[in-house]
């Protein structure tokens, strides 16, 4: 018996991609599905059976802000941990390649986009930090090719040699993110992000890791400072989720630093991101979770949420000031959260605990960088749900 | 300088009781480089007893001693330089230079760490190079 269906879909158009796989299943009832496309001087005809149709506009991208050398970041790790699966360096490759990719998600550097290698910076007398070192076009061409579907051969700066690699390739993923200094630099760029963070904890710096001493790394940070400060900092008024370690206020007079004060700064008004509040959205909170329900060593956890104005942007501030010591601690303040973004209770507790042994776990940057990574979940889940009901609202017209 | 021992006190199936190792110590200092307090970053240090894991292959195993040199090297040249003028442009790339080998140095420590040797996946297909011979520790 056949049967056969008649759609038309108004949102399809020559952009979707349709990939057949190898072999045919045996014994499963083919179906023919052809397509036709007006859109455009070519008009496709062609016969698919069970193929993937991936359209353009899958792909979203999120961009992420960050002076920590690529992949490394903490946040990648706790981020791809959060969509499932780990991320690995493209296998068979050059062992030097900066990217990550994982089931759902691919993570491109952006230093692969660097227009001077390290010989090319000396002479020109500049650092990395500075936008005349990088190629913003390519990489605006690149990251609008990913985002539409179309594969890209994506040049290698090789951190070890300091040079320029042959290219890699790099195929569209769900999920891509672009992480380094200049995310939100470029303004084409900033357009194709779909979400953009700024991680303002640059400066955790392990001695014996870089192999210089304290001394060197103070002066590497200073000789840094104004490059930083007047090409990558002003990224933050871009950018949707701010996250920054201040110094403790607990403890009066602090010299360690060992206590963190961390702000997550969440613009107001983006589309699918709602900002984590506490208790009562837009108003100013002060909480001290400590007391009767709950025992907190010295210093305690301190808690503060509030609406507040960033770079002439409204923004909602969840502020974190001391440590976790116990798992009933974190659940407890899990609990208290609202607009996690969780899919079960206690979820946030159990990410921060399977990666305890992550710089951050037990303060303010590991909280924060778990409730982002679940946020951006969120948002991806959001906009693939909207677009699969696109064509489906076509079709009723 | 204060000596502690970081630890988290979560159940024992966690990866954090390796944390309680005596050999890693914290030196934290605040390093403001402004004398301005608002704007003082502070910055903590971490100094680690011993490296978790170690390279497998000998070209990795040169990688690192390469870029121990290098970074070395890229000190030495940056406090030449900068004795001269401290804001001049030489000075500024050659501190960045240092940042960026440095790095790379914890990007592969930390890869090792993780028992990802970077060369895994070309020596599988290729264990008769050189730069895959098995380093014996």
């Amino acid at each position: 018996m056949a049967v056969s269906t008649v759609y038309t879909v108004q949102a399809l158009n020559s952009s979707c991609s349709i990939s057949t796989p190898t072999k045919t299943h045996l014994g499963i009832q083919q179906r023919q599905v052809l397509f036709y496309s007006n859109a455009g001087k070519k008009t496709n005809k062609g016969r698919v059976r069970g193929g993937e149709i991936r359209c353009a506009g899958d792909t979203i991208v999120i961009g992420l802000a960050a002076d920590s050398g690529c992949g490394k970041s903490t946040f990648m790790r706790r981020l791809t941990s959060v969509f499932g699966g780990a991320a690995e360096p493209p296998r068979g490759g050059n062992p030097d390649s900066n990217t990550l990719i994982s089931d759902t998600t691919t993570v491109i550097c952006l230093d692969d986009y660097h227009s001077l290698d390290r010989t090319g910076r000396k002479v020109e007398g500049v650092t990395a930090l500075d936008p005349r070192a990088n190629n913003f076009d390519l990489m605006y061409e690149q990251v609008k090719a990913l985002k539409d579907g179309i594969a890209v051969d994506k040049p290698i700066y090789n951190h070890v040699s300091g040079l320029l690699d042959p290219p890699e390739l790099i195929k569209p993923p769900k999920i891509l993110v672009i992480e380094g200094l200049h995310p939100m630099y470029d303004q084409r760029v900033r357009d194709l992000l779909d979400f953009s963070i700024y991680l303002d904890i640059s400066n955790d710096r392990d001695m014996a890791e870089r192999g210089h001493s304290l001394e060197s790394i103070k002066a590497s940070i200073e000789a840094r400072k104004p490059d930083f400060d007047a090409y990558i900092d002003p990224q933050k008024q871009y950018a949707d989720a701010v996250i920054e370690v201040l110094p403790t206020q607990l403890i009066p007079g602090d010299n360690e630093g060992k206590v963190l004060r961390v702000k997550l700064i969440m613009k107001e008004g983006v589309k699918y991101f709602s900002p984590v509040y506490l208790f009562d959205e837009g108003s100013s909170i002060s909480w001290i979770p400590c007391g009767r329900k709950l025992t907190c060593s010295y210093p305690g956890i301190k808690f503060a949420y509030g609406p507040d104005s960033y770079f002439g942007n409204e923004v909602s501030v969840l502020e974190m000031d001391g440590q976790f010591d116990r798992l009933d601690e974190l659940i407890y303040v899990e609990s208290h959260l609202s607009n996690i973004s969780t899919k079960f209770y206690g979820e946030i507790t159990q990410q921060m605990l399977k990666h305890a042994d992550f710089p951050g776990s037990n303060n303010g940057t590991g909280l924060f960088q778990t409730i982002a990574g679940l946020k951006i979940r969120d948002l991806f889940e959001q906009i693939t749900a909207s677009k699969a009901s696109a064509p489906l609202e076509a079709t009723k017209a | 300088m204060e000596m502690s021992i970081a630890s988290v006190k979560f159940p024992l199936t966690f990866r954090s009781v390796l944390l309680a190792d005596p050999k890693i110590i914290m030196i934290s200092t605040p390093i403001c480089v402004s004398s301005r307090s608002t704007t003082c970053r502070r910055t903590s240090v971490i100094v680690n007893g011993m490296g978790g894991g170690s390279a497998k292959y000998k070209g990795t195993q040169m990688r690192e001693k390469k870029l121990t040199e290098l970074i070395e090297a890229k000190v030495a040249e940056a406090t030449q330089v900068c004795e001269g003028d401290r804001g001049s442009d030489e000075c500024k790339v050659a501190w960045d230079e240092v940042e960026e080998v440095s790095q790379a140095k914890a990007d592969l420590r930390r890869k090792l760490d993780e028992n990802k040797d970077p060369l895994a996946s070309f020596c599988e297909e290729n264990p008769e190079t050189d730069e895959c011979r098995i380093y014996e520790d």
